[in-house]
């Protein structure tokens, strides 16, 4: 028999509505028999009222204060009865000190939205000016944690075989020439899976998606006089929210069954999801900034505070959250399980993360709790977690990152690499050895493995691949800082013009720097990352910083997958020569190799005799491992790099009788750089021509 | 909202008619645990809805799992174009037969 539970009736009523002291765990809003609980932290401040309205009414229809006997330690918690929760709409106004120089920003006449809001209302458009008077502008909802998963799961691939493919919910679809239904949204991502998986990446990281104000720093641009927006998002507003402008439900409050509904599809389509995530910094800002949550819910626990009070900014954006205070760390855990567990996510890119192995007065911590929590927490231990191993604050660890065996990095040190090699800059070859097979110079030392590096040659920040061999210098007159944002250190190289032209040798050097781009970062040890659109040569017309710009800039130009076909086919081989080669993803240094090949060797022109000369410009690796049981035999990838600007024979590293390398890949020839494993012409070597790479595989005659 | 039902070409027709969110669906709710009973295959007519929010496709998912354990069939008819979309792209349409109106459905006996 069903036994009534005595909590499942109210003791009080305040407001007008029956209530119970409630649960302080788990903190925000959670199902109680015939209730909802509603729990809140703050440490200094000194009174919580729980403020109800109906769905988009600007004045509440109920304001409960806790009674003191509600409150556990500094947890206010409330069990209020017959609300209608979808209808519902909450938050807290919370009294206590207002002494900003003491670290205290209390003030009772805002209105603060749950830090673990699962549903915000309030911006369901993108782009629909927000009436700033409003006092409760982001607004606290409750959602439906029941998901029809239908037994999906998390994929779990091992880290050196994927091919991550980074992109932005907006941009992606956003440009008519994407052709999908519901442009811009979650759902637009979707119409996308078919392409992406005859692309042949098996992840995609999403650029941020919790909420953001896309009106943060939101400017008119003094010339064009186009809105710019925080387009890009790096800036939380809710970090258990998906962001409700990003989803084509979003005006109905569906952005939770929409989000899930895309990780349901691209698991299903054998494709991992790994969100971007920023928990260095949230949209509140500095002293200056808008009072949307933490500041007015406990500033001194949740900011790191300068002595006088004022913010300290590591993150460049005004604030830096608190991250080994142990009340913000066990929120970053919370959510990160949230997303893992509710939303099947099957990885994480954290965002200026060095920040997250700071003191709560910024010095950097040999030891930091969060990255250490984060690395051996039992919910978290399948999934991926992604290091952007640097902060503005001038902390740059790649290589040295707290890592406790789980981390993987951005290897920022890779892109620079290989760009500097891809314009043929001197002194490149020796750095370009370590960078290729995973970087052992800075992971072997502490046990670390290839796939730790994520390789990339283009981001999200900085150049398209495009413009990486267009421009030379940033063109970012379209942001209006008059060019003065972004960085200067692009090693790109524009090939003889700046920008556009219509002579017929750039634009033929451009395509087989693009395509010698690509082969060297697919023929990598480590785990790869694609910039979307590169593969078909998306351009931004030379800006490197298109954080604030919602327009076919960012826009990826889909009438480019036709135009740059011949890019998009090779890109499209490569990733499949990839899947099918084990060589190219062996993930330990100093594996035992092959019968026939070390696992990694080096050549020039003459087999084994590499040029590590200052002045050379031609570097050819060999990756080789023993196919696995059932096929049995001999993987063998050699590539020859010629960033040279003449044309050179190279010779093979000889195979014994019975086996002749075959040419899979020459981008000399950029109308069609693929080949089909065609025997070598010549068995002795093959010509390289300038600034051309070839890719050839070892195969039994 | 309102609700009537008839039977038609041998299903259990449930007309529905207004809006269906938190605040009417309990209605809805309470009649399917009521009166859908397993003896007629069951279609749901929605051509008489506007909107229907989180909480209405919710309830068309436990109607879903009504009918299932009962082991009979559920069809919706006259879904409108954006209530059909909001299911499609949130997961909730793959769970249902879908005709465009009561004549389109297959006569049973």
């Amino acid at each position: 028999m069903l036994i009534e539970r005595i909590d499942a009736l109210p003791t009080d009523e305040i407001g007008g509505l029956k209530v119970r002291p409630g649960k302080p765990l788990p903190f925000g809003v959670s199902h109680t028999p015939n209730g909802l609980n509603f729990s809140i932290y703050t440490s200094a401040g000194t009174a919580c009222t729980l403020v109800l309205f109906r769905r988009g009414d600007d004045e509440p229809f109920a304001e409960l204060p806790y009674p003191a006997h509600y409150r556990i330690g500094d947890v206010f918690c409330m069990v209020v009865f017959g609300l209608d929760s979808e209808d519902l709409e909450y938050g807290f106004r919370i009294d206590g000190p207002h002494n900003p120089t003491a670290g205290h920003r209390f003030d009772p006449s805002k209105v603060l939205m749950d830090p673990y809001a699962r549903l915000i209302a309030g911006r369901d458009l993108w782009g629909e000016l927000p009436n700033w008077e409003r006092n409760y502008p982001y607004r606290a909802r409750i959602s439906f944690d029941d998901f029809d998963w239908e037994g999906e799961r998390p994929l779990e691939i091992a880290s050196e075989d994927l091919v991550i493919y980074e992109t932005h919910v907006r941009a992606f679809t956003q440009s008519p020439s994407a052709g999908t239904k519901h442009p811009g949204t979650y759902a637009g991502l979707v119409e996308k899976i078919p392409y992406l998986k005859d692309l042949g990446i098996n992840a995609i990281e999403l650029m941020p998606i919790y909420e953001f104000d896309e009106f943060e720093n939101s400017r008119i641009h003094p010339e064009s006089g186009e809105r710019l927006y925080n387009f890009w998002g790096y800036s939380t507003v809710g970090f258990f929210a998906p962001k409700a402008a990003y989803a084509a439900t979003g005006q109905f409050g569906m952005q939770v069954d929409e989000f899930k509904q895309l990780v349901k599809s691209f698991h299903r389509a054998g494709i991992e999801v790994i969100l971007d995530v920023v928990f260095n910094h949230t949209a509140e800002g500095n002293e200056h900034g808008p009072t949307l949550s933490f500041k007015g819910l406990d500033n001194k626990t949740y900011y790191m505070l300068t002595p006088e009070g004022y913010y300290f900014n590591f993150s460049g954006t005004g604030n830096t959250l608190n991250c080994n205070n142990p009340i913000v760390r066990n929120l970053v855990l919370d959510c990160l399980r949230y997303w893992a567990s509710e939303y099947h996510i099957d990885g994480f890119r954290f965002d200026l993360a060095t920040i997250l192995g700071r003191d709560p007065w910024g010095a950097p911590l040999s030891n930091p709790p969060l990255l250490e929590s984060l690395a051996f927490d039992p919910i978290l231990s399948s999934c991926k977690l992604i290091a952007e191993a640097w902060d503005a604050g001038g902390l740059y660890q790649v290589g040295t990152f707290p890592a406790f065996g789980r981390w993987g990095e951005w290897n920022g040190k890779y892109r620079d690499c290989l760009r500097r090699y891809l314009k043929g800059d001197e002194a490149q070859v020796g750095q370009l050895a370590q960078r290729v097979q995973g970087s052992p110079d800075l992971y072997r030392p502490s046990g670390r493995s290839p796939a730790t590096s994520v390789n990339f040659i283009t981001c999200h920040d900085g150049f398209t691949l495009a413009d990486l061999v267009s421009f030379n210098d940033k063109h970012n007159e379209a942001n209006g800082e008059g060019n003065r944002d972004g960085g200067d250190d692009n090693h790109s190289w524009n090939c003889g013009a700046e920008g556009w032209t219509e002579e017929a040798g750039i634009k033929a050097l451009r395509q087989r720097q693009m395509m010698n781009a690509m082969v060297m970062l697919l023929t990598s040890r480590g785990t790869p990352m694609l910039l979307m659109g590169d593969e078909f040569g998306r351009s931004q017309r030379g800006n490197n910083n298109a954080y604030c710009i919602d327009s076919a800039i960012s826009w990826v130009d889909w009438t480019l997958l036709e135009s740059n076909a011949s890019l998009h086919q090779l890109v499209k081989a490569l990733i499949a020569f990839r899947h099918q080669h084990p060589a190219l993803r062996v993930n330990q240094f100093d594996g035992p190799g092959s019968n026939l090949f070390p696992s990694c060797s080096f050549h020039g022109t003459q087999p084994w005799s590499p040029d590590w000369s200052d002045q050379s410009r031609q570097l050819a690796w060999l990756m080789s491992c023993n196919l696995p049981e059932p096929q049995r035999g001999v993987d063998a990838i050699y590539v020859a790099t010629n960033m040279a600007h003449y044309a050179s024979w190279f010779h093979f590293p000889s195979l014994p009788i019975g086996f002749r390398w075959h040419l899979c890949f020459n981008t000399g020839d950029h109308e069609q750089p693929c080949h089909p494993a065609e025997p070598a012409l010549d068995d002795g070597g093959i010509l390289v021509g300038d600034r051309s790479v070839v890719v050839l595989k070892a195969m039994a005659i | 909202m309102n609700l009537t039902t008839s039977t038609h070409s041998g299903w259990h027709a449930i007309h529905v008619d207004g809006q269906v969110d938190s605040k009417t669906v309990g209605t809805l709710r309470d009649y399917i645990d009521q009166d859908v009973n397993g003896s007629l295959p069951v279609a749901l007519d929605l051509s008489g809805v506007p909107f229907m929010s989180s909480a209405g496709l919710r309830t068309l998912l436990t109607l879903h799992r009504r009918t299932k354990e009962l082991a009979v069939d559920l069809a919706l008819v006259g879904l409108s174009d954006a209530i059909a979309e909001t299911m499609r792209v949130t997961g909730f349409y793959d769970y249902f037969v879908v005709y465009a109106d009561l004549q389109s459905l297959p006569p049973r006996s």
